[in-house]
C-alpha cells in the first residue's frame, strides 16, 4: 500500500523535474549555510567554517544525482533519454531509417497478413458459446478412412439414448428450386434438426427457432431465412413472417431470419439460403439419410468418453454391424484441413522475416562500424558496456516498431488481397480481421525482430577498443575483423534462407505446370455449361425428363454463336457421377464391376471433342423402344476386354435384369482431376432414360443434367441468351451453375495456383532482400577498402584484377550460401511432398534451376560494386581518407 | 577507514522519524544534527544520505514538508510527521526493541541454568 504510494508519487516524479531540481539545489544550500553558522557560532572564522562544512558534506553533485533517481524512476527516464537520442539519428539519417523500415515492414507486414488467416481459422475459436464443447460426430461404413457424415439412423439413436451430450442437433444440405419471386432461382437450404440453433446460442434476429412439433416427420413445413437470402430475396422486409414460400413445388411457411452473423464453419464453401426443420424420426427416417452432426458435451465428459457412448449406440442400432465412429473436435475438424498449407505459408513468409532481419542487422553492422568512434567517447566519459548495450536496442528497437508499424499498414492491404486469393480455400469462419491477438502479434514481432537484428551489432559495438577506435583517423583498412566475418555469415545466411524458399517455391511452381500441361482428353475452351435440376413433382416420369432437355438442346442449337450443344448427368469436373456397383457382364462372371455410370445426349461427346476411339456415337433412333444400347471409355475396354474387342459385347442392364445392352462404342478415357486415377465408365443415352432408369438417394436420374453448350466466339456472353431459353421452356425450372469450362479446370487447380503463388511471391520477395543485402555488404567492402584498392592499382593491378578480386570475395559467399541453402533445402523440402505432383522433393533439374537463379541474381548484386572498385582512380584513392 | 560509521538506509528512516517525534517539525540540517549528536558523534550523517531517506519517507507518506525560516533567519524545509508517521514509528520501534532483545540474548554469554 505505501509502496504503492511512493511508486504513484515517483511516477508524479517524472514530471516538473526542474522545478524539483532548484528546490532540492534551495534546501541543500541552507542546509550548508546552516552547517556554517554553526561553525561560526562555536568559533570558526566563516573561511574556515566553509571549508569544515564542505569537507563534512561531501559532493553536491552526487547528492543530487542520489536524489533525483530516488525522486522519479531512473529507468524510465533512461529509455525516455535513448528514445529521444533514437529520434534524433533517424531523422538525422532518413535514408537509412527509410530503408530499414521499408524491409522491416515488408517482412512484418507478410508474416502479420499470414497470420492475421492463421489467427482467424486456427486460433480463433468458433463463434458460438463455450466452443471448446463442441463436437463433431461422424460414422463410417468401413472401419478405415474418414468420414463427413453420420446416418440419421444413428442420429437418432444417439438423440435418444446418449448420456454424454447436452445437446446434439444435425443439418444437412439440399438443394431446391425455389420460385416464390418474379424470378426462379436453384437455392441451397439446410436441414437443421430444432436443436441446431439451440446448440449454437443462435437466436433468430426475427421471428422465431423451429417448434419441437414442427421438427417431427410430418410436421408442418416452416422455413428460416438466412439473413442474405432474406435481404436478397425478400428486401429484408420484417413482415416476410408467416408468408409462403415454394421450393419445389412444395410450401414452405417462413416463421424466422437468423441474424447476419450467423454461419456454418463447414469445410466446404457453403452458404445456407434458408434452412427447414430435418424432422427425423425416432427410426431415423428423415428426408436425407445422411446427416452432419454436432454436439455439446456434457460438462467433465472428454471427447473418449463420448466416443465411447456414441460408438456403442451404434453398434446396438446396427446390430453388431462394424462401423466406425468419429468424434473431434468440431473446430479442429473444420480447420484441419487447411492447419497444413496455412503453417506452410506461415513458415515461408518467416524465411521472408528473417531475410528482413538479416539485412537490417547487415545494414547496423556497417554503419556500427562509423559509429566506432562515438561509443568509443561515450565509453570514455564512463557509461558502462551494458549503457551503450540498452541505447544501441533502444535504437534497433525503435526501428523495429516502426517497422511493425509499417508492416501494419501492408498487412492491412496485404490481408485483402490474400483473402480474395485463398478464402475459397478457407472453412467459412468468423471474418478474417485485424483483431487484438494480431495487433499484439505484430507489435510483438516489431520488438522482436528489433532484439533480433540489433542485437550482435550491438554487442559488437559495446566491445570496441577504447584506445584503438579513438586512436583510428576513422578509415581503417582492417575495419574489425570479427565484425566483416559476422556481415559475411549473415549474407551466408541470407543465401541459404532464400534458396531454401526458391527450391520450395520451384518445386511447386513446376508441379502446377505438370499438372496443368496434363491433356484432360477434352477441350475446355469456348465451352458454357449450366446445370438444370427439374422439380420431380413437376416431371415425374423419365420421359417428361428427356422432353424437357430434348427442347431445351433445340432451343439452344439455333442460337446464333452456338456451334454445338449436349446434355450429360454430370460433367468433367462437375457434378456428381454415379457409381453402379455389381454390374453383369456377358462372359465375365467373376467381374469386379464397379463402374460410373453417365447418361448424355447424342451430341454431347462431339460438344466436348471426346473422340471416338472405336464403333458409333450414340444416335437420335437411339431412343426409347429401340434396343438399349452404351458406350464404354478405354478404360473400361481394357479393365474387362484386355486384348479383346469389346465392341457388341454385352451388359447386363441394372434396371432391368432381362436387357442385355450391346457396347456400341469406345471413348477415349478423360481426365479432369490429373491426380485422380481414371474409372472405368460407361454411357447410356437420355434418350433411352426410361429403360435404364435408377434411384438413387437424394434424387433421380435425369433430373439433373448438365448442358454443354460449344460456342463461336465467348462462352459467357450466350449466358443471358441460354438462360432465357431455358425459362421459356419452364419459368419454374431456373438453370444455375453457369460458368464456362476453363474456369472449372482453373477452379479445380485453384488450391494448388493460391499455394504456388503464395509461396512463389515470398520467395520473390526473398530473392529480392537476399540480392539487396549482398549489394550492400560488397559495395560497402568496397567503400571501405578503397585505400588498399588505390594502393593495389597503383603498384600495377589491373582493372580486371580489381574486379575480379571483389567478384571473388562476393562470390564466395554467395557460394557458401547456396551450397548450406542446397543442403538445408534437400531436407526440407520433403515436408511439402504432400503439395507436391509429379515433381520429387529433391527434383535435380529444379535445384539446378535455382541455384543459377540465385547465382545469377547474387552476381549482378555483386558485378556493380565490383565495376565501381575497377574503376577507382589511384591517385584519388591514395589520398582519400 | 572511516572512523564513523556511515548509517544504514532503514534505521535511518527509523531515526529520521524518531528525531521529528521528539522535537516536532524540523529541517533537514537539524535532523542530521539532532542524529549525529543522539549517537555520540559515533555517526556522520551528510546530505547524500539524510535527503533520499527523507525523500522516502515523504514519498510514503510517513512526513510531510514545507518551506519555513530557521531561527537564525535562514530559509529551509521543514520536516513534519503525519498521523500515518507516527503509527510506523510505533511500530518499527516495537520491532526494532524485539529484535535487539533477541540478538542481545542470543549474543551475550549464556547464563548456566543452575
Amino acid at each position: 500500500m505505501r509502496q504503492a504510494r511512493a511508486w504513484f508519487v515517483r511516477v508524479l516524479g517524472l514530471f516538473g523535474k526542474s522545478r524539483r531540481d532548484r528546490e532540492f539545489a534551495e534546501e541543500l544550500e541552507a542546509h550548508l549555510q546552516l552547517h556554517i553558522d554553526d561553525g561560526i557560532r562555536s568559533g570558526l572564522t566563516p573561511s574556515e567554517a566553509r571549508r569544515a562544512a564542505i569537507i563534512k558534506l561531501g559532493g553536491v553533485e552526487p547528492a543530487k544525482e542520489n536524489h533525483r533517481d530516488r525522486r522519479g524512476i531512473p529507468f524510465l527516464e533512461t529509455l525516455a533519454r535513448d528514445l529521444a537520442y533514437a529520434a534524433r539519428m533517424l531523422r538525422r539519417n532518413p535514408g537509412f531509417a527509410a530503408t530499414v523500415v521499408l524491409t522491416l515492414g515488408l517482412g512484418i507486414g507478410a508474416t502479420t497478413a499470414i497470420f492475421t488467416v492463421v489467427n482467424a481459422v486456427l486460433l480463433r475459436p468458433l463463434p458460438y458459446p463455450d466452443p471448446d464443447r463442441l463436437v463433431y460426430i461422424a460414422t463410417n461404413w468401413r472401419n478405415t478412412g474418414d468420414s463427413d457424415f453420420a446416418y440419421t439412423v444413428d442420429y437418432a439413436a444417439w438423440k435418444n439414448h446418449n448420456r454424454t451430450l447436452s445437446r446434439i442437433a444435425g443439418y444437412m444440405t439440399f438443394q431446391a428450386n425455389f420460385t416464390g419471386g418474379d424470378e426462379a432461382e436453384r437455392i441451397t437450404g439446410g436441414y437443421a434438426t430444432g436443436s441446431l440453433f439451440p446448440l449454437l446460442g443462435v437466436q433468430p434476429a426475427v421471428g422465431r427457432s423451429f417448434l419441437p412439433e414442427e421438427d417431427r416427420p410430418g410436421g408442418p413445413p416452416v422455413a428460416i431465412l438466412s439473413h442474405a437470402f432474406w435481404k436478397r430475396r425478400f428486401g429484408g422486409d420484417p413482415a416476410v413472417i408467416g408468408k409462403a414460400l415454394t421450393l419445389d413445388a412444395d410450401t414452405y411457411t417462413v416463421v424466422g431470419v437468423l441474424p447476419a452473423t450467423f454461419v456454418i464453419p463447414d469445410r466446404h464453401e457453403s452458404t445456407y439460403d434458408l434452412w427447414v426443420p430435418f424432422a427425423i424420426g425416432d427410426t431415423g427416417k428423415a428426408k436425407s439419410i445422411l446427416a452432419q452432426v454436432v454436439g455439446r458435451l456434457k460438462p467433465g465428459v472428454g471427447i473418449n468418453a463420448a466416443h465411447a457412448d456414441l460408438g456403442a449406440l451404434v453398434y446396438q442400432v446396427r446390430r453388431g454391424m462394424t462401423k466406425r465412429t468419429i468424434v473431434s473436435d468440431w473446430h479442429e475438424r473444420v480447420a484441419g484441413g487447411v492447419r497444413r498449407s496455412l503453417l506452410l505459408f506461415l513458415c515461408a513468409v518467416s524465411f521472408v522475416l528473417l531475410i528482413a532481419c538479416v539485412n537490417v542487422a547487415n545494414l547496423l553492422l556497417s554503419r556500427a562500424a562509423a559509429r566506432d568512434k562515438e561509443m568509443a567517447v561515450r565509453r570514455a566519459l564512463g557509461a558502462g558496456k551494458g549503457r551503450v548495450l540498452r541505447q544501441l536496442l533502444t535504437e534497433s528497437m525503435v526501428l523495429g516498431l516502426l517497422g511493425g508499424i509499417a508492416g501494419l499498414a501492408l498487412a492491412f492491404w496485404g490481408k485483402n488481397l490474400l483473402i480474395a486469393w485463398i478464402s475459397r480455400n478457407l472453412p467459412a469462419l468468423a471474418p478474417i480481421r485485424l483483431d487484438y491477438r494480431v495487433l499484439a502479434f505484430n507489435l510483438g514481432l516489431g520488438l522482436l525482430t528489433g532484439v533480433a537484428f540489433g542485437l550482435a551489432p550491438a554487442l559488437q559495438a559495446s566491445k570496441v577498443q577504447l584506445n584503438e577506435s579513438l586512436k583510428e583517423a576513422g578509415r581503417g583498412a582492417a575495419d574489425g575483423h570479427s565484425r566483416n566475418r559476422l556481415r559475411n555469415l549473415l549474407v551466408v545466411l541470407e543465401v541459404a534462407l532464400a534458396m531454401m524458399l526458391l527450391c520450395g517455391a520451384g518445386l511447386l511452381f513446376k508441379s502446377f505446370l505438370l499438372m496443368r500441361g496434363v491433356d484432360p482428353g477434352f477441350r475446355s475452351d469456348r465451352i458454357l455449361t449450366l446445370n438444370v435440376n427439374l422439380t420431380l413433382s413437376q416431371y415425374p416420369k423419365p420421359l417428361d425428363q428427356t422432353r424437357f432437355f430434348q427442347q431445351a438442346i433445340q432451343r439452344i442449337k439455333v442460337l446464333p454463336g452456338v456451334q454445338a450443344v449436349g446434355a450429360g448427368s454430370s460433367l468433367p469436373l462437375g457434378g456428381y457421377s454415379m457409381t453402379v456397383s455389381g454390374m453383369t457382364i456377358e462372359g465375365k462372371p467373376d467381374a469386379d464391376t464397379a463402374v460410373s455410370l453417365e447418361m448424355v445426349s447424342p451430341d454431347y461427346l462431339r460438344t466436348l471433342t471426346i473422340p471416338l476411339v472405336q464403333g458409333r456415337d450414340f444416335a437420335d433412333s437411339d431412343r426409347e423402344g429401340a434396343p438399349t444400347v452404351v458406350m464404354v471409355n478405354e478404360s473400361f475396354a481394357r479393365r474387362f476386354f484386355p486384348g479383346e474387342n469389346c465392341l457388341g459385347r454385352r451388359i447386363q442392364n441394372p434396371a432391368r435384369k432381362t436387357d442385355w445392352m450391346p457396347i456400341v462404342g469406345v471413348v477415349r478415357d478423360i481426365r479432369p482431376w490429373p491426380d485422380v486415377p481414371i474409372e472405368p465408365e460407361m454411357y447410356v443415352s437420355y434418350l433411352q432414360a426410361e429403360q435404364v432408369h435408377l434411384r438413387m438417394s437424394g434424387g433421380e436420374m435425369g433430373t439433373e443434367m448438365y448442358l454443354v453448350v460449344r460456342t463461336a466466339g465467348d462462352p459467357m456472353s450466350l449466358a443471358a441468351a441460354v438462360r432465357s431459353q431455358i425459362t421459356l421452356i419452364d419459368k419454374s425450372q431456373p438453370p444455375h451453375d453457369m460458368k464456362t469450362l476453363d474456369e472449372r479446370r482453373a477452379g479445380s487447380l485453384a488450391p494448388r495456383r493460391v499455394t504456388m503463388l503464395l509461396v512463389a511471391t515470398f520467395a520473390a520477395l526473398a530473392l529480392i532482400l537476399g540480392s539487396i543485402g549482398i549489394y550492400g555488404v560488397v559495395s560497402y567492402s568496397v567503400g571501405r577498402r578503397t585505400h588498399e584498392i588505390g594502393i593495389r592499382m597503383a603498384l600495377g593491378a589491373h582493372q580486371g584484377q580489381i574486379l575480379g578480386m571483389v567478384l571473388r570475395n562476393g562470390l564466395g559467399v554467395i557460394a557458401t550460401g547456396v551450397a548450406i541453402g542446397l543442403a538445408a533445402s534437400a531436407g526440407l523440402t520433403r515436408l511439402i511432398s504432400s503439395e507436391l505432383w509429379g515433381v520429387s522433393a529433391t527434383d535435380p533439374w529444379t535445384f539446378a534451376a535455382v541455384v543459377s537463379v540465385l547465382a545469377a541474381s547474387g552476381f549482378a548484386a555483386c558485378l556493380l560494386p565490383a565495376w565501381r572498385a575497377a574503376r577507382v582512380d589511384p591517385t584519388r584513392a591514395l589520398r582519400y581518407e | 577507514m572511516n572512523a564513523k560509521a556511515d548509517v544504514w538506509q532503514g534505521t535511518l528512516a527509523l531515526m529520521a522519524l524518531q528525531t521529528l517525534d521528539a522535537l516536532g517539525p524540523l529541517h533537514g540540517y537539524g535532523i542530521a544534527r539532532r542524529i549525529e549528536q543522539t549517537s555520540g558523534d559515533l555517526l556522520s550523517v551528510n546530505y547524500g544520505t539524510i535527503y533520499p531517506a527523507l525523500l522516502k519517507l515523504e514519498q510514503e507518506g510517513y512526513i510531510r514538508s514545507e518551506w519555513g525560516v530557521s531561527e537564525n533567519n535562514r530559509k529551509a524545509k521543514y520536516y513534519k510527521l503525519t498521523r500515518a508517521g507516527r503509527k510506523q514509528l510505533q511500530k518499527e520501534t516495537h520491532q526494532w526493541k524485539q529484535a535487539t532483545t533477541i540478538m542481545d540474548r542470543f549474543l551475550s554469554p549464556a547464563k548456566e541454568v543452575s
